[in-house]
């Protein structure tokens, strides 16, 4: 090799493994991630809290998947520690309050919810809260077919109506929930109690008719998120028709509908009965032509 | 009349139809006589060979794309997940639509009682014999590995069109041999006549298919009524095998095919390639077996008649298929239209109207245009628009999905036949005329016996 192309080579070989080294390249700028805390309460019963992860693209908010946190109750110390969560592909996670706190539960009327991310590689570390004070929500469905909604919050040691806090009133079917009438929610009195006429008469229930009506509270600063369930005969009678194993136009060959068969089977049977009758006029043709040729054969 | 004694010893009362007899001899007129030998099926000339070794060379080249095809699979062809029936179904359906012409010119004009539509029925039902044929095999070729088309009967769902597809199309092939047959009998009668000029294997075949045929009033009673009842039966059966055919499309959802007009603009659209078939057959059988006396420029002048009105209708039902969906212009169908109207496929879309509609329309309006050259270069026009109109009809559709494409292989977006693609399907065109060549060589193109008993009619 030529002394010239030698030291290009080594060059080349300096530059290749240099490539490498860390101290070349850019230090990558880590990003911000928003937590939101969200508190949940169904049926009065366990509070539940689903965190959302997001982290802003090009000045857009994008979900972030992949985000282990951890939860604690009112501190972010080890005794109130709730769980540890890693988000979804939505960039939610859930978790419930476990046993272990029900005493640091009981010894408050309000509570803070503490999300804490350590950070790493790609996001600095964050944390989000929130602050909820201690509700519930009960349903009452009238023979009129009028839903009362009442909103509690308790207050030292009992139960206190709360007023003005918006109400949702609906009806669970399988994608999204039905209000129960136009008015998208309803707001609660002095005593507590938003009401509303049910307007959604022949809604399909169940095999018995029966809808399960619900009543929400959503996002409330002060309460987050409270809904009740209640089940009533409202509804009609829903028989699920089954078509499995069915005579349908879409079933297998051996399922094929009868009307089907009958008309597609009679035209093929009357056409090539045709055809066969067709075919026999030849050989009646034919005999005729060979009585001929037989009978001139003997004169 | 002159009269000539055949050699025939026939007995009492077994006499042909316009035949008289002397001391039991069967009696032909000079007149029929020149009739036969103008009408005898002639032996290939010089063009004739180059013509059959140019249709079976193109045919071994198609073979050997098959075997490829068999051998790697449909891999071999540019048929991907999106573009699933590329220019072998657009093949298929452009075969299925020739075949009617058998039902139009036989059927149609028989009972209709046109009578100057004789000398083209068998020129139609070799046509129609040929076409279906190929219908069938290009189905086979389609579906890859050939034992899938066993496998379509075994597990085949009496609910699926395709199903009916193939009911149809092995009944319409069925009527249309016995439809070719029936007629034939008289002439293959004539034809064993010349057992010197015909050779002796062809002899032995037309002993085989007719030497029972003796011309009897019964016979002819028989054959007669077999022949209307194939009339009738064949309409019914070529408007299901074309709505059939059409249903494939129209019974899936895509843009393009949605549509509850496919039916009547298959049917009409088959007619008008059919009736182009013929004309294209006309002109060439009539040069090259020299049956100007029969086949004559009336024939050519009412066939552009023929032509313009089949013509008109199609375009018709172009306009109903494409101005409806192109003033909604739906979001799903945009896309597609577009690119109809204006996109890619733009040139063929307006090739296929302006060649296989417009224009033969305007050529064959004017009673100059009516003349044999003109209608034959029509013919050709209306047949080459035909087949492309059948390619637009499969291809940009699939091209088109509903749901948008997404993350898939450069390949599957774009179609353009593959060179075994191109090979098999003008490996079965030319088959089908290979066929219809033959059977020109074996058969009288014209029916004899009929020309001569219309002759008769005429002199009376």
């Amino acid at each position: 090799m030529k002394p010239q192309n030698k030291s290009i080579a080594t060059l080349l070989t300096i530059i290749f493994l240099l490539s490498g080294y860390k101290g070349f390249t850019q230090t990558a700028q880590k990003a911000d991630l928003s937590i939101a805390v969200n508190y949940f309460i169904s049926n009065n019963k366990v509070p539940r809290l689903m965190v959302k992860v997001k982290t802003k693209v090009n000045g857009r908010f994008q979900n972030v998947a992949g985000i282990s946190l951890k939860l604690f109750l009112d501190k972010d110390t080890a005794g109130k520690f709730i769980g540890k969560v890693v988000t979804n592909d939505d960039g939610e996670a859930t978790a419930y309050i476990p046993p272990s706190l029900k005493s640091q539960w009981g010894n408050s009327l309000k509570h803070i919810f503490v999300a804490t991310f350590d950070g790493n590689k790609k996001y600095e570390s964050a944390n989000g809260d929130v602050t909820v004070a201690k509700a519930k929500i009960l349903i009452d469905a009238g023979s009129d077919k009028t839903i009362t909604a009442s909103v509690f919050e308790m207050k030292d040691t009992s139960w206190v109506p709360v007023k003005g806090v918006d109400v949702v009133l609906a009806i669970r079917r399988m994608g999204a929930d039905l209000a129960i009438n136009d008015t998208p929610a309803f707001t609660t009195d002095s005593t507590g109690k938003a009401s509303g006429d049910f307007k959604r008469d022949g809604i399909p229930g169940d095999a018995k008719g029966n809808i399960i009506l619900v009543a929400k509270v959503l996002d409330n600063d002060q309460y987050g998120n409270l809904s009740v369930e209640k089940t009533v005969p409202w509804g009609a009678k829903f028989t699920m028709v089954n078509l499995f194993g069915k005579r349908t136009l879409f079933a297998t060959r051996d399922k094929a509908p009868l009307w089907l068969q009958l008309i597609a089977y009679s035209i093929m049977f009357i056409v090539w009965g045709i055809l066969v009758y067709l075919v026999f006029n030849v050989f009646k043709i034919k005999k005729i032509g060979e009585d001929i040729t037989a009978g001139i054969k003997k004169q | 009349m002159e009269n000539l004694i055949i050699n025939e010893k026939i007995t009492k009362g077994q006499l042909p139809k316009n035949s008289v007899s002397i001391a039991n001899h069967k009696i032909i007129s000079i007149a029929d006589e020149k009739i036969i030998s103008d009408l005898l099926p002639q032996k290939f000339g010089k063009a004739g060979k180059i013509w059959v070794g140019v249709l079976t060379a193109i045919c071994l080249v198609g073979l050997y794309a098959y075997y490829r095809q068999l051998r790697y699979g449909l891999i071999v062809t540019s048929m991907r997940d999106y573009v699933s029936w590329g220019i072998y179904i657009s093949n298929f359906v452009f075969f299925v639509a020739i075949s009617l012409v058998g039902s139009l010119i036989t059927a149609v004009f028989r009972l209709a009682g046109v009578k100057w539509g004789s000398p083209l029925t068998r020129i139609a039902e070799i046509i129609a014999v040929a076409a279906i044929i190929f219908a069938s095999l290009i189905i086979i070729v389609d579906m890859g590995s050939p034992e899938r088309f066993y496998y379509l009967f075994i597990y085949g769902r009496i609910q699926s069109p395709i199903i009916w597809d193939v009911i149809v199309i092995t009944t319409y092939f069925f009527i249309s041999i016995l439809l070719l047959y029936y007629p034939l009998l008289p002439d293959i009668q004539i034809l064993l006549r010349f057992k010197q000029s015909t050779g002796k294997r062809l002899y032995r075949f037309y002993s085989f298919i007719g030497s029972f045929w003796k011309g009897t009033p019964e016979q002819f009673r028989l054959s007669e009524k077999a022949i209307n009842i194939l009339c009738i039966t064949i309409i019914p059966v070529a408007f299901t095998i074309h709505t059939v055919t059409s249903w494939l499309f129209a019974t899936t959802y895509r843009p393009g095919w949605d549509s509850t007009n496919f039916g009547a603009y298959f049917i009409s659209g088959a007619f008008l390639v059919g009736a182009g078939a013929v004309v294209v057959a006309m002109y060439i059988f009539r040069k090259a077996q020299h049956l100007e006396k029969y086949i004559t420029e009336d024939h050519f002048e009412k066939m552009g008649r023929v032509l313009v009105l089949l013509a008109l209708l199609y375009l018709y039902f172009n306009m109903n298929e494409f101005l409806t969906p192109f003033f909604k212009m739906k979001e799903s169908e945009a896309e597609y239209l577009n690119g109809l109207f204006s996109g890619n496929f733009a040139p063929l879309f307006w090739f296929a109207i302006l060649i296989g509609m417009i224009v033969p329309t305007l050529i064959l309006l004017f009673k100059k245009g009516r003349k044999p050259l003109p209608v034959f270069i029509a013919g050709i026009m209306v047949v080459v628009g035909a087949w492309f109109k059948r390619y637009l009809i499969v291809t940009p559709t699939l091209l088109h999905p509903f749901l948008p494409m997404h993350d898939v292989p450069e390949s599957y977006r774009h179609y353009f036949p593959s060179w075994e693609e191109w090979a098999i399907t003008l490996g079965s065109l030319a088959g089908a005329m290979l066929i219809i060549t033959i059977l020109a060589r074996i058969f009288p193109i014209i029916p004899i016996q009929e020309t001569i008993t219309e002759q008769h009619e005429t002199t009376k």
